[in-house]
């Protein structure tokens, strides 16, 4: 589909006609987003009955606005209490709570609110641009290079997302291997299922990433009374300051621009993220300011810097889904999921099939930012008010009504014990350093790699250096190997040098 | 060496339990697909190589960490802070009792129950409390997920209840 003005115009007046579900979207992902483990992906599961009982374009329109606003919601609490309601809020804690503790917290706020706002709208603008290019790299990718992507992009995921990247590639490794359960795909002969009827299909999905993500969350929320008991007075900002100081925060207009473009190219990075974004954004705004002493004592372009590219990450993540089929985060896969339940195609053939599916997303996600612009500057002052709620009712709520979330897609009382047994692996997974996320897209990844490897098998005649015959490919496997050795290199001379430093 | 300069000591122990895990179900995976042809052996046989050699080299980090005296042998950080624990265990026990009493009792029964338990295991405090709580939530989740989105959900007593009481009024 060619992208013409008229186009565009169709696709913004069709997404702004979703005000029914991007509203209560925008203010459902604020308050979740506002309460720490609950990030997007989370709600969304949580939601996942509702998503998957809605047609293709509403539920996805939902599920990008609910995205989007709980990023921004996510740097509530960070500002107010010290407490990141999502990953990619924690850099904003470095700034925006010694803000607050100056009595700046409403200036903080709007801050925050105009950054993450700005920054979504340029990026999802500049890739609605850029995404038609992007959309043509799934033509040059065929089953030999599909897999060496495949195994890339679950390494960077383990390499970045994972403190230690050994436990990263095997939490990644254990999510194929899991991916790969059920019915072979040349014989249809079940593999791994230990005799499971519910499981000859495979791992379902649905119950997979609720286990992984939100039982394994409820279990460790219990770890904990309350998420901000003793902090009720501080919650509070005034709404006079609140909009005195929405105007002011435009004056960082360039920082926003940067950062935010700066948080869309690493959020295209599979596995990337938020937090790893907005650390990053975090760290250049200081090293280009002018007054980089400030950082870390309340200095407002330190609240801009992270809110700015984390609200960047999630046009990003969206970008390697819809032009190669590869989720670039856990929101991203959740996204995946309901969409594949709904039949939609991802990479080339979703542009070819469903354009404006496609352009859709980003269009909504525009739109999305439109209506937080509006509907979100006067809600400044009650919203943090939900961190106060305790968890002894959030841990058995997230757990009783996410349950049946995964019994909804086939109907199988299995599914809630699948949901169960993966739970109890993603809160070891936690426990003991293993990314959820990495499991998460290695089981949604196996069925695929093992396709694309057994394709490629076929074409050779059982050559294994097929997988070594395409310049892509070679590549990758190059910068596969690089980014597997830099780590352990780099420790090697930080401890080399370390050790100079003491003799 | 001082006590001071000695390397810290890694915690080792709880975070072998997913590699292990990994490789015992590589194995069985393996002999799954044993007696296939060739073919259709490949993938499985990659798949498992990648994880149990991945799983190998974190066994031998460890068996280096553990000879070098630098490795803290502990398991008790799965179960977390001790404050609170049989609580924690008496929630995993709910979650399994859920799965067994759901397909009987319905959502909307089972949700109650559970959150009621659920929330005084989780340090709620109040008889009354709880059961307000579990009470507004387990019928605000039948109205929207059944009622007003007609999900499928497990049906029990309480369900039939209302289909019957409906149906009357018709």
């Amino acid at each position: 589909m060619e992208l013409t003005a008229g186009n565009l115009l169709e696709l913004f007046l069709y997404s702004a006609s979703m005000w029914w579900v991007i509203i209560p979207a925008v203010f459902i992902g604020i308050i979740m987003g506002a309460i720490p483990g609950f990030a997007a992906h989370n709600t969304i599961i949580m939601l996942l009955p509702l998503t998957l009982a809605f047609e293709a374009d509403i539920a996805l329109t939902f599920m990008v606005a609910l995205y989007c606003a709980s990023h921004l919601g996510g740097g509530v609490p960070a500002i107010l209490l010290n407490i990141p309601g999502t990953g990619g809020a924690a850099a904003t804690t470095l700034d925006g709570y010694p803000m607050s503790r100056k009595g700046l917290a409403s200036r903080a706020l709007a801050l925050s609110f105009v950054a993450s706002i700005l920054a979504g709208l340029i990026t999802s603008a500049l890739t609605l641009f850029v995404l038609p290019y992007l959309s043509q790299v799934g033509f040059y990718i065929r089953s030999v290079e599909m897999v060496v992507v495949m195994l890339f992009g679950l390494a960077l995921i383990a390499a970045i997302a994972a403190q230690d990247m050994i436990k990263g590639l095997i939490a990644g490794a254990f999510g194929l291997m899991l991916g790969a359960m059920g019915a072979d795909h040349i014989y249809a002969t079940p593999r791994g299922t230990f005799g499971i009827l519910e499981l000859f299909d495979g791992i379902p999905l649905v119950p997979a990433l609720i286990g992984l993500f939100a039982i394994s969350e409820a279990l460790i929320m219990l770890e904990e009374k309350s998420i901000a008991a003793g902090h009720s007075k501080s919650v509070t900002p005034s709404w006079r300051e609140a909009l005195h100081n929405i105007g002011d925060a435009f004056k960082h207009w360039f920082l926003i621009i940067w950062t935010s473009v700066l948080g869309l190219v690493i959020g295209v990075m599979p596995g990337a993220g938020a937090s790893i974004a907005a650390f990053v954004a975090y760290q250049q705004a200081r090293v280009f300011s002018k007054t980089p002493e400030k950082f870390g004592t309340g200095h407002e372009q330190g609240v801009v810097a992270p809110e700015a590219a984390n609200n960047g990450v999630t046009t990003g993540t969206l970008v390697p889904l819809l032009a190669i089929g590869i989720p670039g985060g856990s929101t991203a896969a959740v996204m995946m999921i309901v969409l594949q339940f709904h039949g939609v195609p991802f990479g080339p053939r979703l542009f070819m099939q469903n354009p404006m599916l496609a352009y859709g997303v980003i269009m909504s996600m525009f739109v999305a930012y439109i209506f937080m612009l509006i509907t979100l500057f006067p809600l400044t002052r009650y919203l943090s008010r939900i961190t106060i709620v305790a968890n002894y009712y959030m841990a058995p709520t997230i757990v009783a009504f996410t349950l049946v979330g995964a019994f909804v897609p086939r109907s199988f009382i299995a599914d809630l014990t699948i949901a169960v047994g993966f739970g109890l692996i993603g809160y070891v997974a936690r426990k003991t350093g293993y990314h959820v996320a990495a499991i998460l897209i290695g089981v949604i990844l196996g069925p695929l790699l093992e396709r694309s490897f057994l394709l490629s098998m076929r074409i050779s005649g059982g050559d294994p250096m097929i997988f070594f015959s395409s310049n892509i490919g070679n590549v990758l496997w190059v910068l596969l190997f690089a980014m597997l050795l830099a780590s352990p290199v780099l420790k090697l001379l930080k401890k080399r040098r370390s050790k100079g430093d003491i003799y | 060496m001082s006590e001071e300069n000695k390397p810290a000591r890694k915690r080792v122990g709880a975070d072998l339990l997913i590699p292990v895990v990994g490789t015992l179900y590589a194995g069985y995976y393996v002999y799954s697909v044993w007696d296939f042809p060739p073919e259709a052996q490949r993938s499985g046989f990659f798949l498992a190589a990648l994880l149990v050699g991945l799983c190998v080299i974190l066994f031998l980090r460890t068996a280096l960490l553990h000879f070098a005296g630098r490795a803290e042998w502990e398991f008790s950080s799965l179960l977390g802070p001790r404050e609170g624990r049989m609580g924690r265990i008496g929630f995993v026990a709910l979650i399994f009792a859920y799965l067994l009493v759901v397909r009987h009792a319905g959502f909307t029964l089972t949700t109650f129950a559970f959150l009621f338990a659920g929330s005084l295991l989780g340090g709620i405090g109040s008889l009354r409390k709880a059961a307000i709580f579990a009470f507004v939530t387990a019928i605000s989740g039948w109205l929207f997920f059944i009622v007003i989105l007609g999900t499928r959900f497990p049906r029990g007593p309480f369900e039939n209840l209302v289909t019957m009481v409906v149906a009357t009024w018709n």
